[in-house]
This record gives C-alpha cells, sequence and structure tokens, in this order.
C-alpha cells in the first residue's frame, strides 16, 4: 500500500495567566523528539482567546526552532489582522530561507476576537469582512512569493550583475482592502513559496481552500470530514488542479485519544491524508505524548515519509510557481 | 584613570556596506540567501566581544531604478527580525538590535515579536525604530504614498509610547490618536526587563524622540567637530526628559578599512573604489539626497542647489556640506559616499585605526561605535583580529563580557 498517512503536530503555546509555560529548551527538545520520530510537521501558534503568558510569538519562535532542526517541516500560525501581507510574506520567505525549505503558514480564516482590539480597530469587523479580507491578503501573499523568478540572481562579479532586471516582477495589486507595489525584498525562497496551510474553513471558503496546500479539518465527525475532503479536492479538479496536491489533515486531541489504532480508523474513515494532534502546552503533556502515542502512532504506520530536501518533497507536493 | 569603555556593535547588511562589497573577489555573494553565514559573523563578532549585531531595515527595495538595483547586492536579504530570532539560537552572550517601522507597523504586534525575540534570547534584544523615508516602501502599504516627516514623527512618539507602555507593563488600554488597544501585553518580560530602545534619527524631531525614549543612538558623522555636535546636542535634551547623560549611548557609524600598514590598507580601499560602477554611484548618492535625477547633471561638476527633502532631512545637509567643503563633483561625491553612505571611514593600520577611535570616545564625541565593515567576512575579520585586541591592550574595550543581557553589556538600567 502506497498510501502514506501524514503526521502533524499541533502545538499552542498559549497558556493562561498563572500557569506554568514552556521554556525555549522544553519547546526545542519537543520538536526535536517529534523531528527524529519522522513526524511531518510541526505546527505551533500562539494565540488564545484569553490572555497568554506564554514568552514566545510564534513565528519568532518558528526562526530559533528553524535553527536548531534539520528536518522537520515548521507551521506557524500568524493572523492576518496581526499583520500587513507584504511583511507577513517577507517574513516566512525568510523562514523559509533560514529553515532551507521546511516552513508554512498557517492562515486561518476564523478571526480571534481579542485581535481587532489590540490593533487598532476597536469597531472589529464582521465575519464576512474579516473573510473578504484574508483572502485578499493572502492572495497578495502568494503572489509576493513569486515575484522574483527562480533564476533570477546572477552573482556575476565580474559583470557587475548581481540579479537579472528582467526577473523580478512587481506585483501591483490595488484591491479593496490593500495596495501592495512589491516586490519583496527578500529572495525566491527554497520551496518557491513556503506552504500555506488553511484552517478554520467553513463551508463558504471551499473554493478559497483549493489554494492550500495543507488544509486542517477541525472539530468534525468523520463522515462530515470526509464530506469536506471530497468537495475541496473536487473543486480543485474542477479548478484544473491536481487533488493529490492538496493534503487533508483531520485535526484531534492527544488528550482524548488513546491509541494510533484509533487514529488510523479516524484517517482513514474521513478519507483524510492524514492526521494533525494538538497537544496541550504543558511538560507533562509533551513528555506523554511523546512517550506514549508518538511509539503507537508510529506502530501503526503514520509518520513514514521519507524526509525530503524540503517540506513539500516530504509531503509529496509538487514545488509550486503556481500563480 | 576611568574605567569607561567603549561600546562596539557589528552593522550587519548584505554583502558588506560598501555598495560594490558583492565584487570583491573574496566577498560572500550569497549573503541574503545564507543563513550559515550571519550565524558565522554573528559569532565573529560574539568572540570579539561586540556588544551587539544591528540589522538595518526597510519593508521594499532600496532602489526603484531596476538596472541599478540589478547592480548592488542589497534587493534581497532577510528580514531581519526572523534572522535575529535563528541568531538567538545559534548565539549566547551577543545583543540582538533589528530595525523596525513604525509607519508599517502596529505596536502590540511589535512589541510582541521584539518580546518573544528578547525572551528567546536571554535578554538581548534591541529595537532600532524608525520611521521609513522612503516612498518605495511607502508603495507596499497602501496607494497614498509616504506620509509628511512631521506626521511619520507623530506616529512614531505615539507607537513608542504603546510599545515600551506595554513592555513595562504600565496600565493596559491606550486610545489615541493613530492606534488604540485594549490588552496588557500577552508576553512576559525578558530577564532585562525590556527591550533596548535604539533609535538613529538625526533631524530635530528624530533627536526629540531619541532623547525621550532611546537607550542607543546611531548617527552619522563624518569629522570629528560634527559628532561631536552632535553628541552634546542630543545629551543636551535628556535633562528635558529627567534624564541623566549617562542613560544613552551615542554609537556613530565606523566604516573601518585596516590592513598591516597604512599603504596596504588603502591599496584595498582603493580597489574596492574601482569597482564600483558610475551610475550606481550616483543613483545612490541621489536616494540619499531624495532627489530623482542627480544623473541629467554633468557627472564631473558641482552638485545643484537642493531643495530640503521630506526624506532625511540631516542626512542631506550633511551631504551637500560635504560636497561644499571639499570642492567635490558629482563623481567624487558618489564614489565617495558609495563607500559608506555618509557614515566616517578610516583607513589606516590597527594602531591608526584605535587612535581615531579613541580620539573621539575620549574627546566626548561618542560613547561607542557601530562597525560597518566594506566588506564581509573580509573586513569584519580584519577589525576583530585586528583592532579590536589593541583597543582592548589600551584598556578602551572589554576583554570579557560582564553580564549576560544586552542592557548589562551597554551598561543601561532596566527599564523602570
Ligand atoms: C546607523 C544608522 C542606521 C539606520 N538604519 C535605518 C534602517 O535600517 N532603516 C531606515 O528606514 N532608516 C535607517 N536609518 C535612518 C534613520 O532612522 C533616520 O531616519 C535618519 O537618520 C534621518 O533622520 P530623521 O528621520 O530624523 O530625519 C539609519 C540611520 C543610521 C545613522
Amino acid at each position: 500500500m502506497g498510501r502514506h498517512m501524514h503526521l502533524a503536530v499541533s502545538l499552542n503555546i498559549a497558556a493562561a495567566d498563572g500557569q506554568d509555560v514552556l521554556d525555549f529548551g522544553q519547546i526545542s527538545a519537543f520538536v526535536r523528539d517529534l523531528e527524529a520520530a519522522g513526524v511531518d510537521m510541526a505546527i505551533i501558534s500562539d494565540s488564545a482567546e484569553a490572555p497568554s503568558s506564554s514568552p514566545f510569538e510564534a513565528t519568532t519562535l518558528l526562526a530559533a526552532l528553524a535553527a536548531v532542526t534539520d528536518s522537520i517541516g515548521l507551521v506557524a500560525s500568524a493572523s492576518t489582522l496581526a499583520h500587513q501581507p507584504y511583511n507577513l510574506a517577507r517574513r516566512f520567505a525568510s523562514l523559509d530561507i533560514i529553515s532551507h525549505g521546511r516552513i508554512g503558514w498557517n492562515a486561518t480564516l476564523a478571526q480571534n476576537p481579542r485581535e481587532a482590539a489590540n490593533f487598532s480597530r476597536p469597531e472589529g469587523f464582521s465575519d464576512d469582512d474579516f473573510r473578504r479580507r484574508a483572502k485578499e491578503f493572502i492572495n497578495i501573499v502568494r503572489r509576493l512569493w513569486i515575484g522574483w523568478s527562480r533564476d533570477a540572481l546572477l552573482f556575476d562579479k565580474a559583470s557587475g550583475r548581481f540579479h537579472d532586471p528582467e526577473k523580478m516582477h512587481p506585483m501591483n495589486f490595488t484591491g479593496e482592502f490593500f495596495s501592495v507595489r512589491g516586490p519583496l525584498n527578500v529572495a525566491r525562497s527554497p520551496q518557491d513559496r513556503p506552504l500555506l496551510v488553511m484552517s478554520g474553513l467553513k463551508q463558504a471558503d471551499l473554493d478559497f481552500a483549493i489554494r492550500a496546500d495543507v488544509v486542517l479539518l477541525d472539530k468534525r465527525q468523520p463522515p462530515e470530514a470526509r464530506a469536506a475532503c471530497e468537495e475541496i479536492k473536487r473543486r480543485a479538479h474542477e479548478a484544473g488542479r491536481d487533488p493529490r496536491t492538496i493534503k487533508m489533515l483531520a485535526v484531534a486531541d492527544a488528550r482524548q485519544e488513546r491509541d494510533g489504532g484509533s487514529l488510523k480508523a479516524l484517517c482513514l474513515s474521513s478519507g483524510c491524508d492524514g492526521i494533525v494532534l494538538t497537544v496541550q502546552p504543558r511538560a507533562d503533556a509533551l513528555k506523554d505524548f511523546v512517550e506514549r502515542l508518538l511509539p503507537d502512532l508510529e506502530q501503526h504506520g503514520f509518520a513514514k515519509a521519507k524526509p525530503g530536501r524540503t517540506l513539500r518533497d516530504r509531503l509529496g507536493l509538487d514545488e509550486d510557481g503556481r500563480s | 584613570m576611568s574605567t569607561r569603555q567603549m561600546k562596539l556593535g557589528l552593522f550587519l547588511w548584505a554583502t558588506g556596506h560598501h555598495i560594490a562589497a558583492w565584487r570583491h573577489p573574496d566577498a560572500h555573494v550569497t549573503a541574503g540567501i545564507d543563513i550559515d553565514h550571519c550565524i558565522k559573523l554573528a559569532r565573529t563578532a560574539e568572540a570579539a566581544k561586540f556588544d551587539m549585531v544591528f540589522c538595518e531595515d526597510a519593508a521594499g527595495l532600496r532602489e526603484a531604478n531596476v538596472n541599478i538595483a540589478s547592480q548592488t547586492s542589497r534587493s534581497i536579504g532577510f528580514e531581519p527580525i526572523s534572522l535575529l530570532s535563528a541568531l538567538a539560537a545559534q548565539t549566547e552572550r551577543i545583543g540582538l538590535v533589528s530595525t523596525a517601522s513604525t509607519s508599517y507597523n502596529e505596536p502590540y504586534g511589535l512589541a510582541r515579536m521584539f518580546a518573544s525575540l528578547d525572551n528567546l534570547s536571554g535578554g538581548r534584544a534591541g529595537w532600532n525604530l524608525v520611521t521609513s523615508a522612503s516612498p518605495i516602501e511607502a508603495a507596499n502599504f497602501g496607494a497614498t504614498g509616504l506620509r509628511p516627516h512631521a506626521d511619520r514623527y507623530a506616529r512614531a512618539r505615539e507607537f513608542a509610547t504603546v510599545v515600551t507602555g506595554l513592555w513595562n507593563r504600565r496600565a493596559a488600554g491606550h486610545d489615541g490618536e493613530s492606534f488604540s488597544v485594549r490588552d496588557r501585553l500577552d508576553i512576559p518580560p525578558s530577564p532585562q526587563g525590556a527591550p533596548v530602545m535604539v533609535q538613529a534619527g538625526a533631524s530635530d524631531d528624530g533627536k526629540d524622540l531619541a532623547a525621550r525614549t532611546a537607550d542607543v543612538v546611531f548617527s552619522a558623522a563624518q569629522t570629528f567637530e560634527e559628532a561631536k555636535a552632535f553628541y552634546d546636542d542630543l545629551k543636551a535634551r535628556l535633562a528635558a526628559y529627567g534624564r541623566q547623560p549617562d542613560d544613552v549611548k551615542i554609537m556613530p557609524g565606523v566604516a573601518p578599512i585596516v590592513a598591516a600598514t597604512k599603504a596596504e590598507a588603502q591599496a584595498k580601499y582603493d580597489a574596492l573604489q574601482e569597482l564600483i560602477p558610475d551610475d550606481v554611484g550616483v543613483a545612490l548618492l541621489s536616494s540619499y539626497l531624495s532627489i530623482s535625477d542627480l544623473g541629467r547633471y554633468p557627472i564631473d561638476g558641482p552638485l545643484p542647489e537642493l531643495p530640503e527633502s521630506e526624506g532625511m532631512k540631516s542626512r542631506q545637509a550633511l551631504v551637500i556640506e560635504q560636497a561644499r567643503r571639499d570642492g567635490l563633483s558629482i563623481r567624487e561625491l558618489a564614489r565617495y559616499f558609495a563607500g559608506a553612505r555618509g557614515h566616517w571611514r578610516v583607513v589606516g593600520t590597527a594602531g591608526e585605526i584605535a587612535d581615531e577611535l579613541q580620539a573621539r570616545f575620549e574627546g566626548g564625541a561618542a560613547d561607542g561605535f557601530n562597525v560597518m565593515p566594506s566588506w564581509f567576512p573580509g573586513e569584519l575579520d580584519a577589525f576583530a583580529k585586528l583592532v579590536v585586541p589593541e583597543l582592548q591592550r589600551r584598556g578602551l574595550f572589554r576583554k570579557d563580557y560582564e553580564g549576560r543581557t544586552l542592557r548589562e553589556h551597554l551598561g543601561l538600567k532596566r527599564p523602570v
């Protein structure tokens, strides 16, 4: 049987005030354990509805993790309200270069109610506006990531051409919410584009989800997840995209899972390409996961992908030069 | 003898600070995409006991003219907060200072980012606050163009107040002209209390903001007199904000070229100058003067009369002053300027360079220096190997770190 069941681990480092928080040593040791066990990627997020007292923000933490790991994929959640598209595109392109092609951006289409209030939007966004804005944002970021052609950098000391001026493409975008000239001042990254992971999708977003490389299907029963999977793959096919190049991962909570067998059943019955396990940000939860659940998951055939050159390779995704 | 010692920053930038750095035969030409190279440079500076690594930043290309841009290495590089977060995991003691703009960020997000870098590094982070003077950056953040200097600084003042309030855990809630923030910062303080505040403004508004908020001030000054005037001016502004002269460390930029003999150093410099294409030199000069078309004046003629710009008033004045003083043609000025962008250049032996630094340090024109190697890694290696030991021998620079945090290195108080 050729089909791999992918395994991702999601760690939200946000911990409520007063609770113990994970330090960098604990987080990096955990991620290295995941790496050693062949987990495809770690997905880091840093915000909850209640204020957190974790010492780290996800994208900066990801950079530090990239510097102390070699092969595991690293994904950070970053909000479209907390960043500008140009800045976010730069950050993730840089992370992709720093990690030699192991980075993804988890773009959530669900709004964290704390954000508007802290980012100078006290009036907030309606859900509809938020989603329209998020989609425009994501489209800009995807275009910025490929603003430099792959062969743009010449490094030709003798002729004095550092890059080929024809191979740097401004985007000159003007939309409903943003206006961005581009191009990025960061080179094309090893994966062409960092992986685009989408979560928080509603039924109305499924058309948009065909831009994703990875979709996280959270809080769904297997039949419902299966329907969403099939729907996204069908729409991808209709839009001329090979449906196999969108990986669907079913989200499950490590606290509630006893063994790898039930997760394998979940993966198969939901028609997903793998699973994401959410782990609580506490030392004992990390330890329990690594010592108890992880070996059992390996036993049941998860996390067996060969480490590729990049995260895309590892997940069997194409290089992404599409526009 | 006083035990006051100078502070040293390593100003990291692409392939080096000389505009033609990347064409040097030994320059590491892939610097902008090679993390291992950056780690190596940071470790060299750490081994030499530098106070900090400093990264510049712009949220856009540096040069609008694609033909010119493509002859420099400055159109691509790492986004500096990610770069420094990676360096935090690969270094132990050296300070990590990143530039970030008050014009294209929100205070809550920026405060989180730097607080996180500060925690990742165990208290070694700093923020160089800039207001971003380039219309190229503005075009990546809306269609309304570059805002006037005074507006940018009004926004920057409010921004800095909100950020330091968040870091220092003053009462939550801000509802101001440009920003509103409801909650406290959701990231706890690092061992140094809060990131070090750095500023490099040189206009009246800029210096005033620095006097109010900065722990470290970078500047660009050619002559001793300019450096001293800037130093005295900035320190004199502190009292109005209830601060002591020692609360702020002023670190002008210096672009050293060092070799075993003066002649050798001069030859290294001349060889680099030879690598500057005229069109690149003139374009660079134009952009710092905030005029678009210096290229249409005769290249061997004098600098024309220029209107005051909305971009960088102080830098413009400095360049014009130098052209008049030395009677330089556009070509000469462009070449001279291209080397270190109006920063101070010293070419000589380790002893000669140490003499120059010592004179400014002891003459009350600097608390330390932001070292801008002409190309990487060679000129950094040479400075670390030749000049640093000479400064240490003279008791002017530390032989080992006194503490662990950037505030400790700089001898700064914890924020209250
Ligand atoms: C050493 C040094 C580094 C600087 N780095 C940056 C930078 O990275 N990004 C930027 O936009 N401006 C940078 N500047 C420009 C200053 O922030 C400031 O805008 C300039 O000195 C003009 O002063 P003014 O803003 O008060 O007019 C730098 C200046 C100096 C002296």
